[in-house]
């Protein structure tokens, strides 16, 4: 097991991912206040739940979408083919960051009018949001897959033998064949999520409204990272950079933004790494 | 008679790739040896001529560790006057390189005879022709596959020359041709030999040659009986999952099952044909033409009647697959006419039609390229899933059917062993099976007997001589004429050309 973990990159950086965040819980429960610790453990849940959600939707929604443009090519279907190609176009002119903001805002509007009340019903809805601006690149990497086996014989050897259009295309080319490719996007996806959520919430809370982060969006790490406490300690480690005798007291005094600065830096370097690793592994 | 016996064993990791505990090596003697493809005949070759590199896998030769068995005299000795002809001529030719020049690297500049060998080689086509393959940096497309082959045999041919120019004996020598001809039809295949044979005259030399084209053991009985104490013929068989071993191939058995061949398809009862497709059609914009004899005079409509067997011959390239396709509605055809149990289809006809009436259910195809047909991440028990069977193939049932084509018991672990585990020669009967299982009315198969050992060829032959018995009809194409020659009736034979 050891071994593995030298050997294989990508668990070798899981291991370090999950050892880090440990390392930093520890660290935090012993050196951390009571109500910001319960801020960045929140954060923290929220951000990731989210981000899992996110991947969970894109591939839903990337499944989905590929196998109607599929089986709408496949049977001449040209009007609804050209419908759903010109909308996936239209969402994919979008800027990501734009088509989130608006999404945040939109599901902010709904908070706030007192439409949306739960968290089970917010995280979701945030989560789609972000996947609706990822999802599409993740159709291009399925259609691609496809086309590929289609020019082979593998694709035609199938089906004149009667085997469905669907398990075919379900079964072989895309569980069997594809997993491994499917697997390390949703990888790179996740940590998108966290990237474009950060994004989003620190924009959000920083410029947009001082009335709807706090009160109305869940605490993510991204509002956190925009918390006036937070901007103070990010701001003392230029500080220590001219001072290094102020160095230690970093991981004491000024312990909340720097928790939650090392949680997202790190998570997204772990994440990157990750699917470097696992790319690597299985030859992609 | 000389003989070297080498022990050969090749792991990558903790995997066995294959185990070889008597490969030999006849000195200054012709050695054809055979087998299923993927069972590790190039493999253990490559190993024996010090191919395989030390760093990517764990080879032991005779025992020894293969950078020490590299570091030996003989294996330096045979790196300096042989040439091993690989499989796969792409993989050996540098793309950065004009062609000509390839063929004056090395001491390979020493050999005069170059426009001599190229010319017999091109059956002495123009110089202008093979000029143009000179001046070609070659690419995965150009020259043709068969034209590559064509420029490493000459390679080949040529470093025989240097040996045999060189005083004295000229030292060990251990000429490998893998699947020299397997881009080639019979005629270069007998062109090869022709010049192997008056090198081989001048003065003899060690020859390996690994096919598993059986149809060449009737070329040496024909033509070379008088080399045919310097030839020997093995067969490369595995003993347990991947040991192997090399055994004495029968020429005898080959030629007198040639003889007696299983009983020639009897005439269709009468009755709608299953097939009929209008002998004239067009396809990707060639016209392409059927005939029912060789000088290609008597244009004639493919009529194909239950229990009948029928046999398309063409040379390579013509568009023997592309027929095949073009009748499974994979390819649309222009001018095409075609009924197929009883329904008429043209180019128009919509492909969910051929989906929902035709494929697995009235007809089926076997497609050359087993290792690109097959799933290869899938396991052996989901190759059959899927499948429109009136009953659901249950392991029991699955075993039963896997058994006709594999031998021993089929284990569990092997119905959960993945496709792409397999040797070639099993994936090639696993790719048999899977359209063979059902029950169409039609069965087309290209190339059926591409990379199976002698026992597997028997043993396919025999499944679909039964199949045949009991009404199927059949469209069969092959490069391996001899074989089909005597397997289906003359009435019952076919000729593709372009017009």
């Amino acid at each position: 097991m050891l071994k593995q973990l030298f050997i294989k990159k990508d668990l070798r950086w899981t291991f370090i991912w999950i050892l880090g965040i440990l390392v930093a819980a520890v660290w935090d429960i012993l050196f951390l206040n009571k109500p910001a610790l319960r801020q960045v453990t929140t954060g923290f849940i929220n951000t990731f739940t989210i981000a899992l959600l996110v991947a969970v939707f894109t591939l839903l929604l990337a499944w989905g979408v590929t196998l109607a443009l599929h089986f709408f090519e496949a049977q001449k279907n040209k009007t609804l083919y050209l419908l759903l190609t010109f909308l996936l176009n239209l969402i994919r002119s979008i800027p990501q960051i734009v088509g989130i903001l608006f999404g945040y805002v939109g599901v902010s509007v709904l908070v706030q009018a007192g439409v949306l009340r739960s968290a089970a019903v917010i995280f979701p809805l945030l989560a789609f949001c972000v996947s609706l601006f990822v999802f599409i690149e993740f159709v291009d990497l399925m259609r691609e897959r496809i086309a590929h086996y289609q020019k082979l014989d593998f694709y035609n050897a199938m089906r004149v033998c009667g085997i469905s259009e669907g398990r075919v295309v379900n079964f072989d080319i895309l569980w069997k064949n594809s997993r491994i490719h499917i697997l390390n996007k949703l990888i790179s996806v996740f940590g998108a999520a966290i990237f474009l959520q950060c994004s989003v919430d620190f924009i959000i809370s920083v410029g947009l409204s001082t009335d709807v982060n706090a009160v109305t969006l869940p605490a993510t790490m991204g509002s956190l990272l925009a918390n006036i406490d937070s901007k103070q300690d990010i701001l003392s480690i230029g500080y220590a950079l001219t001072h290094p005798g102020y160095i230690g007291s970093l991981f004491f005094e000024h312990l909340l933004g720097i928790t939650v600065a090392f949680l997202i830096v790190f998570s997204l370097m772990s994440i990157y790494h990750i699917a470097n690793g696992y790319a690597e592994r299985h030859r992609l | 008679m000389t003989l070297e016996r080498y022990s050969v064993q090749i792991r990558s990791g903790e995997r066995n790739i294959v185990s070889a505990a008597n490969y030999d090596i006849f000195q200054d003697e012709i050695t054809f040896l055979f087998g299923e493809s993927g069972i590790g005949k190039s493999m253990v070759s490559k190993a024996v001529y010090g191919l395989l590199d030390p760093n990517e896998l764990q080879v032991t030769v005779n025992g020894k560790p293969y950078a020490s068995y590299l570091g030996e005299e003989v294996v330096k000795e045979i790196k300096k006057n042989s040439f091993f002809v690989f499989q796969e001529p792409s993989s050996h030719l540098n793309s950065l390189l004009k062609i000509s020049d390839q063929l004056n690297e090395g001491s390979l500049r020493l050999a005069k005879d170059e426009a001599g060998i190229m010319a017999r080689l091109w059956q002495n086509a123009d110089a202008g022709a093979i000029r143009r393959i000179l001046d070609v940096y070659p690419k995965p497309y150009r020259p043709s596959g068969g034209e590559k082959q064509r420029v490493l045999l000459a390679m080949a041919f040529k470093k025989i020359d240097v040996l045999l120019a060189a005083a004295g004996a000229g030292g060990r020598s251990f000429f490998v041709f893998d699947e020299p001809t397997g881009s080639l039809d019979n005629n270069y295949r007998n062109l090869f030999l022709e010049l192997l044979f008056e090198k081989y005259t001048r003065r003899p030399f060690t020859v390996m040659v690994i096919t598993h084209d059986y149809s060449v053991i009737s070329e040496l009985y024909a033509k070379y009986r008088s080399f045919l104490p310097r030839i020997h013929l093995q067969e490369l068989r595995r003993r347990d999952g991947t040991e192997v071993e090399v055994v004495d191939f029968s020429a005898q058995e080959y030629l007198n099952w040639l003889g007696e061949a299983p009983a020639k398809a009897a005439p269709g009862a009468a009755g709608e044909p299953v097939l009929h497709f209008g002998g004239r059609f067009t396809v990707f914009g060639r016209d392409l033409c059927l005939y029912k004899d060789a000088a290609h005079t008597a244009g004639a409509d493919l009529v194909i009647r239950k229990g009948e067997m029928v046999y398309v011959k063409a040379p390579s390239g013509v568009g023997k697959t592309t027929l095949a396709k073009v009748i499974m509605g994979l390819y649309p055809a222009q001018k095409m006419v075609m009924t197929l149990c009883g329904m008429q289809l043209t180019e128009r006809t919509l492909k969910k039609a051929w989906a929902k009436k035709i494929w697995g259910r009235k007809a089926g195809m076997v497609f050359q390229h087993a290792d690109e047909s097959l799933n290869l991440a899938a396991t052996v028990r989901e190759t059959f899933e899927g499948l429109p069977l009136a009953d659901k193939l249950g392991p029991e049932r699955l075993s039963q059917v896997l058994a006709e084509l594999f031998d021993g018991k089929i284990t569990s672990a092997f119905l959960g062993k993945k496709v792409a585990m397999l040797s070639g020669g099993q994936k090639q009967r696993l790719n048999l099976l899977r359209t063979i299982v059902l029950a169409t009315d039609l069965l087309i198969l290209d190339e059926p007997l591409n990379g199976l050992d002698f026992l597997s060829v028997k043993k396919v032959l025999s499944i679909l001589d039964k199949k045949r018995s009991e009404g199927t009809a059949m469209l069969m194409i092959s490069h391996n004429e001899e074989i089909f020659d005597h397997f289906v009736d003359k009435e019952h034979v076919y000729y593709l050309a372009e017009i």
